[in-house]
């Protein structure tokens, strides 16, 4: 897999006319070349493991959730309502409390979103796939009102929520530094999920409706009440990528605050196996292209877009492997 | 004087991997005659007319058309010269209404401007002259089963179709619509069409057809005019020689444990898939359900596995109604790969699925990783699966062994009712043998037994009473007429 990913980076180098060897140096100083770059690389993995873990139990149940852009970017709103209303000015909450709180409410905001899903699928039968697609651009579309309405910054100049005090955002260990200490939340969830879905009986039963729903039906487990779950805690995770990238990257929200992390956790997922394990290491992955794109484009002409066909790419060819073993692998019964 | 047509099948052989579908089968049909064809499952009647309507390519032999082979194994090319099969199971587009499903076969190709209206004149014509009111704009989905066969016959005669096969297509309607397709079977005949005819029930066939074909294990039996037979005779040549009977070993007093009353159940379309039955089962007593598929038999078992609501009736243990854990049921499906095994789990996890509600697996939510691999384990061993490591997946094992995966999970729960539905299909002879001497086992235990099987040696061998099921409804054993709706 490592070894088919460079291959597809030096490809894609050459067809945009990129000089392999130097650019390849670049991608690589600009995502592991000293502690900025690693912190670059760590803090964009970070919302790119929630919402490759939110697809990891998702799609594990047979729920093809496509909209963890829109359950991030809800989860980003009930954050910021939750700051705006609740927590700034109020001098009870500590400040940690205060990120706590606000990280709850994101992930409850993504877990409600998909939640609208679960049940327009469940009671309804609309194909999660197309449900969750629209409710993206449902929630993009609140997020330009809220951050020109009633979330709104109370100079009210530009569509932006007000800034958060720096006792809301996530702690850094250096202020030079990109990095926060948010980072290791996301590495817990996947242990957390890791063991949910191979330790506990619940997860056992997700990976089953997932696998073979005819056969969980044929052993009488509730397949819809499975799925929802699935959903729940999918659309959690990609609330608290919402989170984890407003209170300890952006420190408000705007129109641009939804930067593809839902819709690339697709790509993290499926490289990763749909294993939360792996998903790290392939979070990390695509952290790195970004952080190290984001260096190729610094100093050469080709832009930061760069990696998205890299990752385009990347996925495809994993597709189109995973679909040729399957193929090897599926048994065949006589008679 | 109508043009007759006529079709000739010449010494047709078709052998897949290792059964013998079709073995020179000679078989001649002619213009203006309803021709059946009978025969159990697995008798060749459907590879015999996938090879007449083109589906599949015979190995061997020749089929001609008024003299001339038809275009073997191309069915698109079979439909042109006139060679029209509706199919047990429909064709139609249920999102479509019934005025475009008519005209989808008229499409001359994919760019065409469809006009459904204009399509599908033709056969709404036909419809009306045979007395059908359709309406054209209604969607499919909605249509009951009996019209929805009519927009599939329309679909094939509404051409100039000379060869009309019709599969079993009595076993979804009721009898005045049977009543309905017979005339319309006659209409055809009368046309000089050859019409034939694959059925299962005797006493359909002896009041329509004016031929019969029986075939069994993909030999030609017997071909006879209508006058020349009746229903023992057919029914003996379908089974050939009865299996020795087991006698009734059920002793009087052994305790009561299911009793099911005027059990109702709907099948996945909202048919009456199982019709007021009523019957008892007893502890230590195999029950044997035998019939050929699609009578409802999978719907049974899933009543009285639970994994199917029942539409009315009582279901009873010891004289109480079923509840959610009373009693302990095992369940060994039909279909093992579709409703028995996922796949690409490890056999270690398909086996998990049966043991979920024991306490030794679990410490609260959590699982008991080695434990559940030790237990495993323990199974593969005692039911000999061919297989070292219980991580393997399941997709890797033969058929015989996902089977004993299925059978060795349940069985390892001591059920108290163990409901089994054709359990050896697919298996080899060692398979089998050992699948049986389990279920005798369970008998053994005190289970009370539902054993629903299409296979007559099995059933006979294995039975301690028998039954069997016809169109939802349960027939009294009696020989070979019972398979088929009983003598009539």
């Amino acid at each position: 897999m490592v070894i088919g990913l460079v291959a597809v980076l030096v490809l894609t180098l050459l067809v945009f006319r990129l000089p392999v060897i130097e650019s390849l140096k670049l991608l690589i100083s600009g995502a592991f070349g000293d502690q900025f770059a690693w912190s670059r690389t760590a803090v964009k993995a970070c919302p790119l493991l929630f919402t490759g873990l939110g697809m990891v139990v998702a799609w594990r149940a047979g729920m093809y959730n496509i909209g963890g852009e829109g359950q991030f970017v809800m989860g980003g709103i009930c954050g910021a309502a939750v700051a705006k209303f609740v927590l700034v000015g109020s001098t009870a909450i500590p400040g940690w409390l205060g990120s706590l709180v606000i990280l709850v409410a994101c992930g409850f905001g993504g877990a409600a979103w998909a939640w609208l899903a679960a049940w327009l699928f469940v009671r309804r039968g609309v194909a999660v796939v197309i449900s969750t697609i629209l409710l993206n651009f449902v929630a993009i579309q609140f997020l330009g009102y809220c951050v020109s309405g009633p979330l709104q910054q109370k100079k009210q100049e530009v569509p932006l929520t007000d800034t958060l005090p720096d006792a809301l955002m996530l702690p850094k260990p250096s202020p030079q530094m990109d990095l926060h200490f948010g980072v290791v939340l996301p590495v817990l969830a996947a242990l957390v999920v890791f063991v949910y879905l191979y330790r506990t009986r619940p997860g056992y039963r997700l990976r089953l409706v997932g696998e073979n729903a005819d056969m969980a039906r044929a052993n009488r487990i509730d397949a819809a009440k499975v799925q929802i779950q699935a959903m729940l805690i999918s659309g959690t995770m990609c609330g608290l990528a919402g989170g984890v990238e407003y209170i300890g990257v952006a420190g408000q929200l705007g129109t641009d605050f939804s930067q593809q992390w839902g819709f690339l956790g697709i790509p993290v997922a499926l490289l990763g196996g749909l294993h939360p394990l792996f998903s790290i290491l392939s979070a990390i992955v695509f952290g790195a292209l970004f952080a190290g794109s984001e260096n190729l484009a610094r100093f050469t002409n080709a832009g930061a877009t760069l990696v998205y066909v890299i990752q385009a790419v990347a996925v495809l060819g994993y597709v189109g492997i995973k679909a040729r073993s399957d193929a090897v692998k599926a048994p065949v019964e006589a008679g | 004087m109508p043009v007759m047509s006529h079709l000739e099948v010449r010494n047709v052989t078709k052998r897949f991997a290792n059964v013998q579908a079709l073995d020179d089968v000679s078989i001649s049909f002619h213009g203006g005659e309803i021709h059946a064809v009978l025969g159990e499952n697995g008798a060749g009647k459907s590879t015999l007319m996938s090879a007449i309507s083109g589906f599949l390519t015979p190995d061997s032999g020749s089929i001609l058309l008024d003299g001339a082979s038809i275009p073997i194994g191309k069915a698109h090319d079979c439909k042109r010269i006139g060679i029209e099969m509706i199919h047990q199971h429909f064709t139609l587009v249920p999102e479509f209404t019934v005025a475009e499903n008519l005209a989808l076969v008229r499409l001359k190709g994919l760019v065409q401007v469809s006009n459904p209206a204009k399509l599908s004149a033709g056969a709404m014509a036909t419809g009306k002259s045979l007395g059908w009111a359709l309406e054209p704009e209604s969607s499919t989905r909605r249509l009951p089963v009996g019209v929805q066969q009519r927009i599939e016959i329309l679909k094939a005669i509404s051409g100039d179709a000379s060869v009309l096969i019709f599969d079993e297509p009595t076993a979804v309607l009721s009898p005045d619509e049977v009543e309905e397709l017979f005339h319309v079977l006659r209409q055809l005949k009368s046309e000089g069409k050859v019409v034939v005819l694959i059925a299962h029930k005797l006493s359909e066939v002896l009041e329509i057809s004016d031929k019969v074909t029986v075939l069994r294990h993909g030999k030609l039996i017997a071909s006879a005019l209508r006058s020349e037979v009746d229903a023992d005779m057919l029914a003996s040549w379908m089974v050939g020689e009865m299996p020795p009977k087991s006698p009734t070993r059920t002793s009087q007093d052994a305790q009561l444990a299911v009793t099911a009353s005027k059990l109702t159940v709907l099948g996945d379309r909202g048919e009456f898939a199982i019709n007021d039955i009523t019957f008892e089962i007893k502890k230590g007593e195999i029950f044997g359900i035998g019939g050929v598929d699609g009578n409802g038999q999978v719907e049974l078992a899933e009543a009285l596995a639970q994994v199917r609501s029942i539409n009315s009736g009582e279901l009873e243990w010891e004289g109480k109604s079923f509840s959610k854990d009373i009693p302990k049921i095992g369940y060994v499906p039909q279909d093992r790969q579709r409703d028995g095994l996922a796949l690409r789990m490890s056999i270690r996890d398909n086996m998990l699925v049966s043991g979920l509600h024991r306490p030794e697996f679990f410490a609260g939510p959590f699982l008991k990783v080695r434990s559940v691999t030790n237990w495993a384990k323990e199974l593969i061993k005692r039911f000999s699966i061919k297989v070292e490591d219980p991580h393997e997946l399941a997709g890797s094992l033969s058929g015989g062994n996902q089977q004993k995966v299925v059978v060795s999970r349940i069985l390892d729960n001591d059920p108290e009712l163990l409901i089994i539905v054709n359990p050896t299909r697919g298996l080899d002879i060692k398979a089998t043998q050992y699948v049986h001497e389990q279920i005798l086992s369970a008998r053994g235990a005190g289970a009370a037994v539902l054993l629903i099987s299409a296979d007559l040696d099995e059933l006979y061998a294995l039975s301690d009473r028998t039954v069997f099921l016809s169109r939802g409804r349960m027939v009294e054993d009696q020989g070979a007429a019972s398979l088929v709706g009983g003598a009539s």
